[in-house]
């Protein structure tokens, strides 16, 4: 699990910054900022175009003190958070279900294909006829687009489990219900792993696209009034917050569960 | 006293994966075994002996013939019959020994004596200090005693093995046979080992059924007699009864691959 190993994890994060890779990362970083500084200064009208990174940087001050930043932040989390866990909560067992039973996915199948290529953003429209510009409308969305990513991995996960350890407990006189319970759960546990992390990870381009088409507070909010009142420096500020947060959601919390399912079972030889 | 497996006139046709044609497998198949012998199958590739295996675990059903173990028939997998599969199929997410234990833990047994069962299996194949090892932590060798183990604690009447040794080197096999030999006379397991390696089927044998090209037919029956606590390599190989039993074997499959050849 996660929490055992977050420490090492967290060093060995550090430590990868602190080497040859770190004197790299760093030079693109500069060299981004330099770049964008450069610009930023040649505008005529840098506050609406560009500003510059100082600017953006500023303006974040300016935010967290006014307590606006850490609120949309949260709210978007939260969103995250609750409509993933739902998201996932369905489409795991779903995906099993399909896995297990080739006759409930021949039905479904076609479905769920049809379903999958019909983004989040392109049901929004018919989910606010029914539930106007709320919160519940972006949970709706969020959960969507998480379903389908964890649905499809956990199926083809069971799929994948060789036939060899479901005859094995077979002929150790495992019934039914034991050999879901001993084998395929546990046989899919890295897919739902790797799945979970797809899935959040649609999920929170999904939230921020909801946000804004909702009008409901978060970053995705944020940047899309920033823009309409000109304040150019949030809406900067707003994307630069957004894939930070990723960086350190996926790095902290998804890759580690991916990986220490996946190693610990040696499922994946390295 | 009645033999402990009985098998009579089986005889099996499966469809070919990809073309699906009828494959004639086995062909009117009579053979008996006794209770506490280790019999050998052996036969040239596609001689059914895995369909022989699978059919006798109750993974594969047939419809021609009839196979019964203790007098009931065999209809499906049961825990009466063990398996110990070509390649080791330990569960990766489970440790060593909750591996081994898996068999007792299915049917309900009690912690305790499950506990017990376990650490007396771990020690019969030589696991000591590996109870909490995952099997991506093992050697090939280590996995298939880790097998062999788990196969045996659910204590089955019969004990099926599909080549087992086929995947590990040739060091480790021989440790391995010598091993099996020692389980065998410890346990006296009524036992059915399915190899293509000659020197397996003659070492490991109380009695050998050659099975002939496809369609498999039992051939002959090659007796062994070589107690069991003199099989060990060291003596084998100048053992004038194990090696004509050896020869005897190589010379009828030989037959039977020159057939497979010629066709």
């Amino acid at each position: 699990m996660p929490s055992r190993n977050n420490l090492n994890r967290f060093l060995a994060f550090w430590r990868h910054f602190s080497g040859a890779n770190a004197i790299h990362l760093a030079l693109v970083i500069f060299g981004i900022l330099l770049v964008w500084t450069l610009i930023s200064h040649a505008l005529e009208n840098p506050d609406r175009y560009l500003p510059s990174p100082i600017a953006v940087a500023l303006s974040s001050f300016d935010m967290v003190y006014e307590g606006l930043l850490p609120s949309y932040f949260g709210d978007t989390i939260t969103r995250l958070i609750v409509g993933s866990i739902f998201g996932l909560a369905l489409g795991i067992p779903f995906g099993l279900i399909l896995g297990i039973n080739r006759t409930i996915a021949d039905m479904f199948y076609p479905m769920m294909n049809f379903f999958q290529s019909i983004s989040g953003i392109a049901i929004f429209p018919i989910v606010v006829v029914w539930f106007g510009n709320s919160d519940k409308t972006i949970f709706i969305v969020i959960l969507y687009t998480s379903f389908f990513p964890i649905a499809f991995t956990v199926l083809s996960g069971v799929r994948e489990i060789p036939m060899k350890y479901i005859h094995a407990v077979r002929t150790l006189g495992g019934t039914r219900l034991q050999i879901i319970r001993d084998v395929l759960l546990p046989g899919s546990l890295p897919h739902i792993a790797t799945g979970s992390r797809l899935s959040i990870g649609f999920a929170w381009r999904a939230v921020i696209a909801g946000e804004m088409l909702a009008g409901r507070e978060g970053l995705g909010w944020m940047i899309f009034t920033a823009q309409d009142v000109d304040r150019t420096s949030e809406v900067i500020l707003g994307m630069l917050l957004i894939g930070l947060s990723w960086i350190i959601l996926d790095h902290y919390l998804l890759r580690p569960f991916e990986s220490d399912t996946i190693e610990r079972w040696g499922l994946v030889q390295r | 006293m009645p033999a402990k497996l009985v098998i009579q006139d089986l005889t099996h046709y499966y469809p070919d994966e990809y073309t699906g044609e009828s494959v004639h497998a086995l062909e009117k198949i009579n053979l008996k075994v006794e209770e506490g012998e280790l019999v050998t199958v052996v036969g040239p590739s596609g001689c059914g002996k895995s369909t022989l295996l699978n059919i006798l675990a109750g993974l594969l059903p047939y419809r021609e013939g009839l196979v019964t173990v203790d007098g009931v028939k065999i209809e499906g997998p049961g825990s009466d019959r063990g398996v110990v599969f070509q390649e080791h199929a330990i569960l990766p997410w489970r440790s060593v020994a909750k591996n081994i234990g898996h068999g007792l833990e299915l049917r309900g047994t009690p912690d305790q004596e499950r506990k017990t069962r376990v650490s007396d299996f771990i020690k019969l194949v030589g696991l000591e200090g590996f109870e909490d090892k995952y099997p991506h932590e093992l050697s090939g060798g280590m996995k298939q005693r880790c097998a062999v183990a788990r196969t045996l604690c659910a204590d089955p009447v019969v004990m099926l093995m599909d080549e087992p040794f086929a995947a590990v080197d040739a060091q480790t096999r021989i440790t391995l046979q010598e091993e099996l030999n020692r389980i065998a006379i410890a346990t006296k397991k009524t036992i059915i080992f399915i190899t293509h390696a000659v020197d397996e089927a003659a070492f490991l044998g109380d009695r050998c059924f050659v099975f002939s090209a496809r369609p498999g037919r039992l051939k002959a029956i090659v007796d062994i007699n070589i107690a069991r606590d003199k099989r060990i390599w060291s003596e084998m190989n100048v053992d004038k009864e194990f090696l004509s039993s050896r020869d005897e074997i190589l010379r009828l499959v030989r037959e039977e691959v020159n057939v497979a050849i010629e066709e």
